[in-house]
């Protein structure tokens, strides 16, 4: 067989994508049927830039998905055919049997793995860890930045000069720290993980009891249910049998991070946290001196009742835009983890280990590298552009 | 730069500057709109106005009415989707449409100045005052440093601030509001423009501190023979400064004509209906109460065939007011008086205000709150830092104030920015605690009880209407729901659906439509936003309501309509109500008694008619002089204070208005200057925190006489 041409090549990764196609044209379709009843994000539809940005990361994610379930991906990522090592994209697979896709369309790794395929695999380990961390970071951040802002003081002047302390460290450093097998033997990472991800649950609890506390009946049900099912989650979570912590018995643990992720997590929510904190504190300063703050107090309400029921909605415009940016920041750093060999294990589809293993042949062989590489450029600027979309319709009326 | 002087154009300007004769401005038939996404939005329509030489123009109407896009429009800033759609905007003759962008920029600030609303905003906070006066006639005339600073200087002794070379030297921050003012009134005379516009130049400003840039104004109009299109919402202020005035509804222009005869003669309903709206001297909230204009304001894309104020007049007739466009028609008699309705010459404009429904007084109760010598004072450390080293300053925001309330009963706290009135009701409320002194409500003691330690029915009891409607509601929460919490708060309702119904219920009592319950605060106009938080506040049945300053940013025909729902409601409930205000006028209308402030002291407390005759607390005089009034009978005795309100961290020794007083010189010895005067006994419930001789109370005269017609 003859190697494909890039047109060829083109429209047969063209084809691979039409479940994420079709994915992409129904969301489009219904969002713009119905933008005038969807608030903000129905008004990302009426700005170019926002709809290109979102169009990126939703391909991602689509991506990400649809690679998980099997269906873009044409070989295993991790399957090896020795024949196709750094061959270049299009190269048919000799000897292939009936039923294994007759090309690697973007080529082989130096250990003959389908580079298309891995892409494609890499996109799910970035979709799915990139926006859960981003979300740990800004439960932290919120739940410090609200007090610290709305008190001012004392509370303030420690978190700030905390926030600063972390901020002031080296990342990358602060990674090689916390995966290197000493220190994961002291079970520091594990217990921090105990720390920062108890913060969602403090969260929660709080919101839900200033907001029902005047009506116990509804309230003591409802925090018992949630916090039960929010615990369970935390205590699997943090909860690993063999390591330092370990609190719930095994057959009680619903799912075991591996270790290396876990770190990974603990990392990216550490270093991002002082930021989103800073920001929030920043908003509810200017937030607390609003009329309505202050309509509040004199009914009566709790302080967490004002600042997570009257204060952080209305700071939601900007924690939204930095979301965005941040899940772009989070996945750079999740390459930069991967790059380093931090972390992940090596075998790990994941954009940046793909580039780190690619970049030793970079000279003789460019496509392994060049295409991951790609792959997160696209993801990230498609955060960004959305992040700008959504600044600019936020500030319209 | 120092060329452009010499350049044929300049030289062409400054010739015309000396010959021309007709008029400044003249506005033909202009028709501006902006351009959304989604549609074309009209904002002003078919406008004319012309401003003679070393004459000033009014321009009045209401928020959203165009006033503010025409000023922009003679600019030419009407941003990117601003377009002039239609007509012609000609300066000295020459149409400012047809100039190339050069010539505009030659134009502005040389001869058309423009004077903004915030003058914080207006000045470069990096820069120090001197060099942005330095600037204006260094770029226009390519004056050397030298002539721009002493021009400079000229114009800061002429807008009469002491010290002019270290004002010079300062930077923005470093001057008061009504300091900033004048640095910017004198920016835009630096150049001598043939006119100044001027964007509600005084609404950031303290009333007193209004009246003497109202003044200064005046004066220098007539110094430099400036022309002048000024734009307010205010039509006391208007009267005051203006010698012909434009009154405008939703991007129209519906009479025009001079101060007299759109004061005394008015041929338009919505001009007649914006007058009997605000509250003159005579109205009364029993006997006269103010007739408010019924319905909104229209949306500009929601603009009613014919005649624009056609659904909220009351000189409707259906089949004529909403065909077709109508146009501006001249007032037979009268010099330039245009009116743009069909029915002026049938409509008796004499006749007497449809019989309003008198409202029985309610019947004052028991006192249901008590202040006795209640003090505040705040401790500011000078170093932030480590403030417990450094020095301490005590800042004496309440001082030994003194008074008490009764059930319905209206109690208005008059005063100026810093006087203590909001730090008052913040210990009311019991946000803070007080530092001395007592607050008695129903004879029991809260004053040092902080509201997590005040028990439901108290902080139900005393509640707060705030002033801006815009920050009042929580933007990201239903009005329904934001009633319904403050229920859930003070223990009212059983369920979730009695809480409801109790929600609608209140929805009712302050007037809007159930439907509101579950639209969001930034669909409502601020009228409707204000009504929502009377209703808040009224949700666990308050007995003392404090009101501050609740309709000052409200437009003044809403601002009747609230004023006159607080007062019905207050009839109903027999609430006491604490009306927070600098508005005299609508204190006169609606207050039973007065307590005047000055720098957290109380000067003077009496009913209103004692308050508002002689004999007065100097301070009281002033500020009755300084509330501009629309009503061209009214004769006011001109009083001007000097300077700015001290600051509350450094008040002056003796008596806090000594340096402001003009009647200082009026007491023997240095006594003003020394003690703090006593409270002065003047008749049953009169009192005045002053060191003047009864003989000379005596002698002082009314403020405000109402000439015989």
């Amino acid at each position: 067989m003859e190697p494909l041409s890039w047109a060829d090549i083109l429209g047969r990764i063209f084809v691979q994508f039409t479940p994420v196609w079709i994915a992409l044209v129904v969301v489009f379709a219904a969002s713009i049927w119905f933008k005038r009843n969807l608030g903000l994000y129905g008004k990302l539809f009426d700005s170019t830039i926002g709809m290109i940005g979102f169009a990126l990361v939703m391909f991602w994610v689509f991506t990400g998905i649809f690679g998980a379930m099997d269906m873009v991906v044409t070989h295993d990522a991790l399957n090896q055919i020795s024949v196709m090592k750094n061959k270049a994209p299009g190269t048919p697979v000799m000897g292939a049997g009936e039923d294994v896709y007759p090309y690697y369309l973007l080529g082989g790794d130096n250990l003959a793995r389908d580079v298309f395929s891995r892409m494609v695999k890499g996109a799910w380990v970035v979709v799915q860890i990139a926006p859960l961390a981003t979300l740990f970071a800004f439960m932290v951040g919120i739940t410090l930045g609200l007090p610290a802002g709305f008190y001012g003081g004392r509370l303030d002047t420690l978190l700030s000069f905390l926030a600063n302390l972390i901020l002031a460290f080296p990342v990358i450093l602060l990674f090689y720290l916390l995966v290197t097998p000493e220190i994961i033997a002291t079970g520091i990472p594990n217990y921090m993980a105990t720390c920062l991800f108890v913060f969602p649950l403090i969260f929660v609890a709080i919101l839900l009891n200033s907001r029902y506390h005047t009506q116990p009946a509804l309230r003591t049900p409802l925090l018992i249910g949630v916090l039960g099912v929010l615990g369970w989650l935390y205590l699997s979570l943090i909860s690993e049998v063999g390591s330092k912590v370990q609190v719930i018995p095994g057959f009680l643990d619903l799912f075991d991070v591996p270790g290396g992720i876990l770190v990974v997590f603990v990392s990216v929510v550490f270093v991002n946290s002082p930021t989103v904190f800073r920001i929030v504190r920043g908003l509810t300063m200017d937030i607390k001196t609003r009329d309505y703050v202050a309509a509040a107090q004199t009914r009566g309400e709790g302080p967490w009742y004002i600042m997570l029921w009257e204060i952080l909605p209305n700071a939601r415009g900007p924690l939204i835009v930095d979301f965005c940016l941040r899940i772009g920041y989070t996945t750079i750093l999740l390459g930069t983890l991967g790059f380093f060999g931090l972390g992940l294990p090596p075998e790990s589809p994941d954009w940046g280990t793909t580039i780190n293993d690619g970049r030793r042949l970079l000279s003789i062989y460019l496509h392994p590298a060049i295409v991951p590489a790609l792959s997160l450029l696209s993801l990230v600027l498609g955060l960004n552009l959305l992040a700008d979309g959504l600044r600019e319709e936020s500030l319209k009326d | 730069m120092k060329q452009v002087g010499c350049t044929p154009y300049a030289r062409e300007t400054q010739e015309m500057k000396d010959i021309y004769d007709g008029p400044i401005l003249e506005i033909d038939v202009l028709s501006i709109s902006f351009f959304t996404r989604l549609r074309e939005i009209p904002a002003v329509m078919d406008f004319s106005v012309k401003v003679m030489p070393g004459e000033a123009v009014g321009l009045v109407g209401e928020s959203g009415c165009g006033k503010s896009t025409v000023a922009l429009g003679v600019m030419q800033d009407l941003g990117k989707n601003g377009r002039i759609t239609g007509g012609t905007i000609k300066f000295k003759g020459r149409d400012l449409g047809q100039m190339s962008v050069e010539e505009l920029r030659k134009i502005r600030g040389s001869e058309i100045a423009m004077i903004y609303q915030e003058p914080m905003a207006s000045l470069n906070p990096a820069m120090k005052i001197g060099k942005q006066l330095m600037e204006v006639p260094m770029i226009h005339q390519g004056a050397s440093e030298k002539e721009a600073y002493d021009r400079a200087l000229q114009v800061v002794t002429d807008v009469k601030l002491p010290d002019p070379k270290r004002i010079l030297d300062a930077y923005p921050h470093q001057l008061s509001g009504g300091q900033q003012q004048r640095i910017v009134i004198a920016m835009a005379l630096m150049s001598e423009p043939a006119l100044l516009i001027l964007d509600e130049p005084t609404t950031a400003l303290d009333v007193t501190v209004e009246a003497s840039i109202v003044d200064l104004v005046k004066d220098l109009g007539r110094k430099y023979g400036t022309s002048m299109l000024f734009i307010s919402h205010n039509l006391g202020l208007v009267l005051e400064t203006c010698d012909r005035l434009c009154v405008m509804y939703s991007g129209e222009a519906v009479e025009r004509g001079s101060i007299a005869d759109v004061f005394d003669e008015m041929q338009h309903p919505y001009t007649q209906a914006l007058f009997r709206s605000i509250p003159l001297p005579g109205a009364d909230k029993n006997s006269r109460p103010l007739v408010a204009i019924p319905g909104n304001f229209p949306l500009p894309h929601e603009r009613p065939p014919g005649c624009n104020f056609g659904p909220r007049c009351d000189y409707f007739e259906a089949g004529r007011c909403d065909q077709g466009t109508i146009r501006m028609r001249p007032v037979k008699g009268n010099d330039r008086h245009e009116t743009r309705c069909l029915r002026f010459e049938e409509i008796d404009w004499n006749a007497p205000l449809a019989a309003a429904i008198t409202k029985d007084k309610g019947m004052i109760g028991d006192v249901v709150l008590k202040m006795e010598d209640l003090k505040k004072y705040y401790e500011v450390s000078a170093n932030a830092l480590f403030g417990k080293s450094g020095e301490t300053k005590v800042v004496k925001a309440n001082e030994t104030l003194s008074f008490e309330a009764r059930e319905s009963e209206t109690l208005a706290i008059v005063g100026e920015s810093g006087c203590g009135k909001s730090t008052f009701a913040k210990v009311l409320m019991g946000l803070e605690t007080a530092t001395a002194g007592q607050i008695l409500l129903d004879n029991r003691n809260i004053e040092s009880t902080p509201i997590e330690r005040r028990d439901t029915k108290t902080i139900a009891d005393v509640q707060m209407v705030f002033q801006n409607p815009f920050d009042t509601l929580n933007p990201s929460m239903t009005v329904g729901r934001q009633i319904i919490r403050a229920l859930e708060i003070f223990g009212i309702g059983k369920t979730e659906a009695d809480r409801r119904e109790r929600m609608l219920q209140l929805l009712d009592l302050v007037k809007l439509p159930r439907a509101f319950a579950d639209r969001m605060p930034r669909q409502l106009s601020g009228g409707q936003k204000q009504r929502v938080g009377i209703a808040r506040a009224f949700a666990g049945d308050a007995r003392i309501v404090v009101a501050d300053e609740p309709v000052s940013a409200l437009d003044v025909s809403v601002q009747a309509a609230v004023t006159d729902l607080l007062m019905e409601i207050q009839r109903e409930k027999k609430t006491t109500l604490l009306f927070i205000s600098h508005d005299l006028s609508i204190v006169r209308y609606l207050s039973d008694r007065v307590m005047v402030m000055y720098l957290g002291h109380v000067v003077e407390l009496g009913t209103t008619d004692q308050v508002f005759s002689p004999p007065y607390h100097p301070y009281t005089e002033a500020l009755l002089s300084a509330v501009p009034i629309a009503d061209t009978r009214v004769k006011k005795k001109h009083i001007v204070l000097e300077g700015d309100i001290p600051s509350a961290m450094n008040p002056p020794p003796g008596c806090p208005f000594q340096t402001r007083c003009r009647w200082k010189s009026q007491v023997p010895g240095k006594l003003c200057e020394t003690e703090v005067p006593p409270v002065r006994r003047m008749a049953d419930g009169h009192q005045i925190k002053c060191h003047l001789s009864d003989a000379k109370f005596a002698e002082m005269e009314p403020v405000i006489e109402i000439a015989a017609e």
